[in-house]
């Protein structure tokens, strides 16, 4: 090369070996697992300094474990001290880490005209599933169903009077189930958020809500499908979005040939008989899973109602013999997965 | 006062710039079966150019070919004039290099597959990078490849058959060589 | 055609199908497997090599069945078999977990095809 021709050359050079170094460098994907709530929660952030996001990680697994004892009905804690009192019938001081499930769980209750409703705390317990692993007995005794079912404990049953709260009926007894680990899957998000950290994945037993994206592209979920194996569908989130999947395989116990699941209709005191699992994409959390439970008790028949009393956007429902469910705005961000795609009904929108 | 008096080089440029707008604009009438795959015979200009007339010419041609394609179709800075540019940019940039090769170096032929796959790059880069960053982006990069080797190597015979057929009326009426 | 011009045609014929199989291959193809339990160091596993794990759970022994690239629990001391039931995990971020075992499978892998999974 003669002299002139040099120096661009190398400028040329220089330039093209910046543009690579930008290129090169990929933001880390940090990830972490750990049990809490009785199931596995897994943490993913895209993006940030490793220090800070480990220490912002290790803050979301000890709140995990706070909001895991405090929000078990069936150890000792805050909820089974305010349970045990409920049953009083006397007013009390509600514990300030119980008063706001309680409050929030009422307002979705109402809305869910009844088919969301963790008071019926006592049934869970009469069918076992109070317990991580049930015992191999039958389902409990009719009498005993219907006895319990006509006395009819109801979030509504609660009455308020600042930091004190009462139950009109003694029957009243609070599990919260999934609607607590949603709550604190919002609270943890809420804290992430604090910290500095807009791109994440909180995911609780199945149950996540994601924030920001991952990088360039947004966040890709897959949806378990509930019958066979690998993915049913997979959905794109981004922004601040919530996917709640409520089904019939997550505690169950199999009698006779029957599937009886921990999802009791409040009104008949028995498990839901014909939805094998509902799926809801919405804003926080709590919202998402209270909506995907009544879904579930509502059923093929009257589930759009529900959805919509709910204020659900997205939604998806599959009956027992595979038929898929759906509003017409899930349809157009849903991708089936698997190699022949179900049978889907679409419905009004919502 | 200083006037600027055009070299016979000049006309010759702005002909064969002409001449490429034209081929540009006619085939950018011609549908594509996707969006970035064109024939790019233009080029055929581009590099018929650089061989006779060095690179420095044919950059001209080729800026001359984007800016007055682009405002003749009415596309001057849209997204498809900066794909276009980056495109031509990008060849160009390539070529620089492989113009200066010692030896032989390139022929009609690899000159217009190196700028036909370089062309494709630079916009694709541009179209991933700034307007449309879809995995599904990149599943269209082999075949858009592809079709920049087809036709960077048809292109370039087209270069050279031109170029042979240029050369040979001129050598007919040239006296002929001495004997060795 | 001058030997330049061959040389570059020739780089390119052998160089374009990579780009079909770096591009169009299955991306989301795991490559190894994560065997987590709580409170140890997690095993990562490669799915080159059929295999079966057995490891020590909270309740009991798992097994773990490694084969042609993809990875699932075969056996499990719990009641339910949820972990069994979920079947073969294959690509990059499938995950299975025994819950009352506390044992967890997940494949990892270049690009995840999911970042989540919601079940």
């Amino acid at each position: 090369m003669t002299r002139s021709t040099l120096r661009p050359a190398a400028l040329g050079l220089a330039l093209v070996l910046l543009l690579l170094a930008g290129c090169s460098r990929e933001p880390t994907l940090y990830d972490r697992k750990f049990l809490a709530f009785g199931t596995l929660v897994e943490v993913s952030v895209y993006g940030g300094q490793r220090k800070q996001v480990e220490a912002a990680i290790d803050a979301v697994e000890s709140q995990f474990r706070y909001m895991q004892k405090t929000w078990n009905p069936w150890h000792p804690g805050a909820l089974a001290r305010v349970d045990s009192l409920l049953g009083t019938t006397d007013w009390f001081s509600v514990a300030p880490s119980v008063r706001p499930l309680i409050v929030r769980a009422t307002e979705l209750s109402k809305a869910s005209g009844g088919l969301f409703d963790p008071a019926v705390g006592q049934l869970i317990k009469l069918w076992g599933f109070n317990q991580d692993a049930r015992p191999d007995v039958p389902p409990p005794d009719p009498k005993a169903i219907a006895d319990l079912t006509a006395q009819n404990p109801r979030m509504t049953d609660i009455q308020f009077d600042g930091i004190r709260v009462r139950s009109r009926n003694p029957a009243v007894y609070l599990d919260f189930g999934g609607f607590a680990k949603g709550y604190g899957i919002d609270r943890t998000i809420d804290f992430l958020k604090s910290q500095g950290i807009h791109n994440a994945i909180i995911n609780a037993g199945g149950d996540l809500r994601a924030i920001g994206r991952h990088g360039d592209r947004p966040w890709r979920i897959g949806i378990r499908n509930p019958r066979g194996e690998g993915m049913i569908a997979s959905v794109d989130v981004q922004g601040d979005e919530s996917v709640f999947t409520s089904g019939d395989y997550e505690r169950f116990f199999i009698y006779k040939g029957v599937r009886y699941h921990h999802i009791i209709d409040p009104r008949t005191g028995y498990p839901t008989r014909d939805t094998t699992s509902a799926t809801v994409i919405g804003t926080d959390g709590a919202t998402c899973d209270a909506t995907a439970t009544a879904m579930m008790v509502a059923g093929p028949k009257d589930w759009y109602r529900v959805a919509k009393a709910m204020g659900a956007h997205y939604v998806m429902l599959m009956g027992n013999d595979g038929t898929v469910y759906m509003n017409p705005a899930m349809a157009k961000r849903i991708h089936f997965e698997t190699k022949k795609p179900p049978k889907v009904v679409l419905s009004p929108p919502l | 006062m200083k006037t600027i008096t055009a070299t016979s080089e000049d006309y010759l440029v702005a002909w064969l710039a002409a001449l490429a707008v034209t081929i540009h604009v006619a085939e950018a009438a011609l549908p594509s079966p996707l969006p970035g795959v064109k024939p790019g015979l233009a080029n055929v200009i581009t590099i018929a150019v650089l061989v006779r007339f060095g690179w420095r010419t044919a950059a001209w041609v080729a800026l001359l070919r984007v800016l007055a394609g682009s405002l003749l179709i009415g596309t001057f800075l849209s997204p498809t004039f900066f794909l276009s540019a980056s495109g031509a940019a990008a060849s160009m940039l390539v070529l620089w290099p492989a113009s200066r090769l010692p030896g032989r170096g390139f022929g009609p032929v690899g000159y217009s597959l190196l700028a036909a796959m370089a062309h494709m790059a630079g916009q694709f880069a541009v179209a991933y990078g700034a307007f449309i960053p879809h995995p599904a982006m990149l599943h269209l990069l082999p075949v858009l490849m592809t079709a920049s080797v087809v036709f960077g190597v048809v292109n370039g015979i087209i270069v050279r058959t031109l170029l042979n057929s240029l050369r040979a009326p001129a050598a007919e009426h040239a006296p002929s060589p001495p004997a060795p | 055609m001058t030997r330049a011009d061959w040389t570059l045609l020739i780089l390119t014929l052998v160089l374009l199908p990579t780009l079909y199989v770096g591009l169009w291959g299955d991306r989301g193809a795991g490559e190894s497997v994560e065997i987590w339990i709580p409170g140890q160091k997690p095993q990562v596993l490669s799915l080159d090599r059929n295999q079966t794990v057995e490891v020590q759970g909270s309740l009991g022994t798992s097994v773990i069945e490694i084969r042609d690239h993809k990875a699932r629990f075969i056996a499990s001391p719990c009641t339910g078999k949820v972990c069994i039931h979920a079947g073969w995990q294959q690509h990059a971020g499938e995950l299975a977990a025994c819950l009352p075992n506390k044992v967890a499978i997940e494949i990892l892998g270049r690009d995840r095809r999911y970042d989540s999974i919601n079940f």
